[in-house]
């Protein structure tokens, strides 16, 4: 097994840069997992800056990846725009999830004000994390997307699925309070670190080909995702990390659209679930981009430390193959419950197989 | 005259049009057709189609809730009308989300295509406790126990409501689906079925119970 060369941020930055790092970066993506290896509940990685700094800080020492601590959740939304959240604290649970929507009628639609990100919700926790990073010299993480998750905590799901057809109306007015809300966001970040020093992350779980068609994708998500992306790359924002969360294969041609129509500007890193081949993903982006891909992450928490290497070896042997950079991850958040040697089978299995050398 | 109207409600609750299914409901009366046929052979038979074409990918989530919205609309007509022996003993389904997870949609929809296809479903909604499974599944003599969940945190009950309704509910089919479930962990759980959607659901669960002898 080969030695490292790098250290956790220097591999992940040669990898950004378009350089070739000693081996492969792991990015295991760790949010509720982070709680669990320090002791903590997993709604403190939630609900405390601090904790939920220390807790993700501690984790990427104690297994060496090469991801720094940032904040974001699914469920996201809801409170930010006058809702209520739960926090995971109860058996069963491993993220916030949302308790009140503030949209439950069509005239709560007209009322929906688009909040001050300084004190909306989640922002000012995301903030302070992003802050200690910053003091950290590691990146400032914001949440900037994607618009139709948000408006489907914001008003519930069924209602919004069921809107799209009925009253599609109302979804687009939702959508444009919500690509407001995250452009402020943009700004908040920017003008508070350095556009150069944040990263935009940007996925969601209501975009999936599970729950929408392309060609709705393309109505309500894709103008938003357009616009908003834009704004992102005018301030100089360097880098956006982009999770289409879940079976996302059909909304593919228009992930591509979005880096056209922005120029190929910045780099992105792509995230995408386990469901869409890396070979698809290096054919669309490959040129320009960073592949992050995209273990099952479910296999995290019930194969066994052998079988999750062999994940991570097949995995590495096809993303290493793009030319614009690949990192290992699961295709969507690491199972806070997994086995914490099953973490360590990235991280080994990068050793091993992932050598640039 | 009734083919065309049968061929309406199935039409109507494909398209997702409360309207004409509630029109066509009532023309089914009037005409005189019988209501469990109206449901069975017109509302049913559009929930057929909507769940095939959700399988093959030719409709999606926003299309499938505006057809049960326009199944509901007709149901509501023809129920007052159903006539005891016409509709028989319907298989009786459990249907929950897990303990310590509120995603609902994909419960939702297994529902809707069950309820299409004459089960008869007992929702416990969702963030449901284990013992609150077994407690229905006893209460109601059920056929089926089927649980959903889309967290790995929350899926890890799964095998201990399974466990405890092989001991106290033996002849229960034991069915589970969900955004991180397999079929390899289902069988690891212990699970008799497995469904990636709920169009697949219909099917694994009528095939559950031939082999049981149950359909």
């Amino acid at each position: 097994m080969m030695v490292d060369r790098m250290k956790p941020g220097e591999r992940l930055v040669a990898v950004l840069m378009g350089q070739k790092p000693d081996r492969v970066p792991v990015s295991p993506f760790i949010l509720g997992y982070a709680a669990k290896v320090v002791g903590l509940p997993i709604g403190d990685l939630y609900t405390d800056p601090k904790k939920s700094f220390r807790a993700q800080l501690l984790c990427a020492e104690m297994h060496g990846y090469d991801s720094s601590p940032m904040y974001g959740y699914a469920a996201v939304g809801a409170w930010e725009f006058g809702g209520k959240v739960g926090f995971p604290y109860e058996p069963g649970q491993s993220a916030p999830y949302v308790i009140k929507e503030p949209v439950e009628s069509e005239e709560d639609v007209d009322r929906l004000e688009v909040p001050d990100p300084k004190t909306a919700g989640s922002v000012p926790i995301a903030m302070e994390i992003a802050r200690q990073c910053y003091a950290m010299g590691l990146p400032a993480v914001f949440q900037s997307g994607e618009v139709l998750t948000y408006a489907g905590n914001i008003m519930g799901p069924t209602r919004l699925l069921t809107w799209m057809i009925r009253k599609p109306e109302l979804v687009h007015k939702v959508c444009k309070k919500v690509e407001e809300f995250l452009i402020a966001c943009a700004e908040y970040f920017t003008s508070t670190f350095g556009a150069e020093r944040c990263i935009a992350f940007a996925g969601g779980p209501i975009e999936s080909n599970k729950l929408i068609s392309p060609k709705q994708f393309e109505e309500f998500v894709y103008p938003y995702m357009l616009r908003i992306h834009r704004k992102i790359l005018d301030m100089g924002v360097p880098i956006i990390l982009e999770h289409p969360c879940a079976d996302q294969n059909k909304n593919m041609p228009w992930y591509r659209k979005l880096r056209e129509e922005c120029g190929w500007r910045g780099k992105y890193v792509w995230n995408f679930g386990p469901e869409t081949p890396l070979e698809t993903q290096i054919a669309q982006f490959g040129e320009h981009d960073v592949i992050m891909g995209n273990v099952d992450p479910p296999s995290f928490q019930f194969r066994s430390f052998e079988e999750v290497i062999m994940l991570c070896k097949e995995n590495i042997e096809r993303g290493i193959k793009n030319p614009s950079g690949y990192i290992l991850g699961p295709g969507c958040e690491m199972p806070p419950l997994a086995p914490p040697i099953n973490v360590y089978a990235m991280i080994k299995a990068s050793r091993e197989y992932g050598s640039y050398a | 005259m009734k083919d065309e109207i049968l061929r309406g409600l199935t039409d109507s609750v494909v398209s997702g049009d409360v309207e004409k299914c509630m029109e066509y409901a009532k023309k089914a009366l009037e005409a005189g057709i019988d209501a469990y046929e109206a449901i069975m052979e017109g509302c049913a038979r559009g929930m057929s189609i909507v769940s095939e074409k959700y399988e093959k990918g030719e409709m999606y989530v926003p299309e499938i809730l505006c057809s049960a919205e326009a199944m509901y609309a007709a149901m509501d007509v023809l129920r007052p009308h159903l006539k005891a022996e016409s509709i028989g003993t319907p298989r009786k389904v459990v249907l929950g989300v897990v303990r310590g997870d509120i995603h609902d949609i994909g419960k939702n929809l297994v529902k809707l295509m069950m309820e299409a296809a004459g089960f008869q479903v007992i929702d416990l909604g969702r963030d449901v406790p284990n013992e609150k499974f077994v407690e229905a599944v006893l209460r109601e003599k059920a056929d089926i126990c089927g649980m959903s969940a889309l967290m790995t945190t929350s899926m890890i009950f799964m095998p201990e409501i399974i466990r405890e309704l092989k001991k106290k509910a033996p002849e229960t089919i034991t069915m589970v689906g969900g955004g991180p479930l397999s079929q390899e962990l289902a069988k690891a759980y212990g699970a008799d079925g497995y469904a990636k959607d709920a169009a697949v659901a219909i099917r694994v669960a009528k095939e559950l119970l031939s082999r049981r002898g149950g359909i």
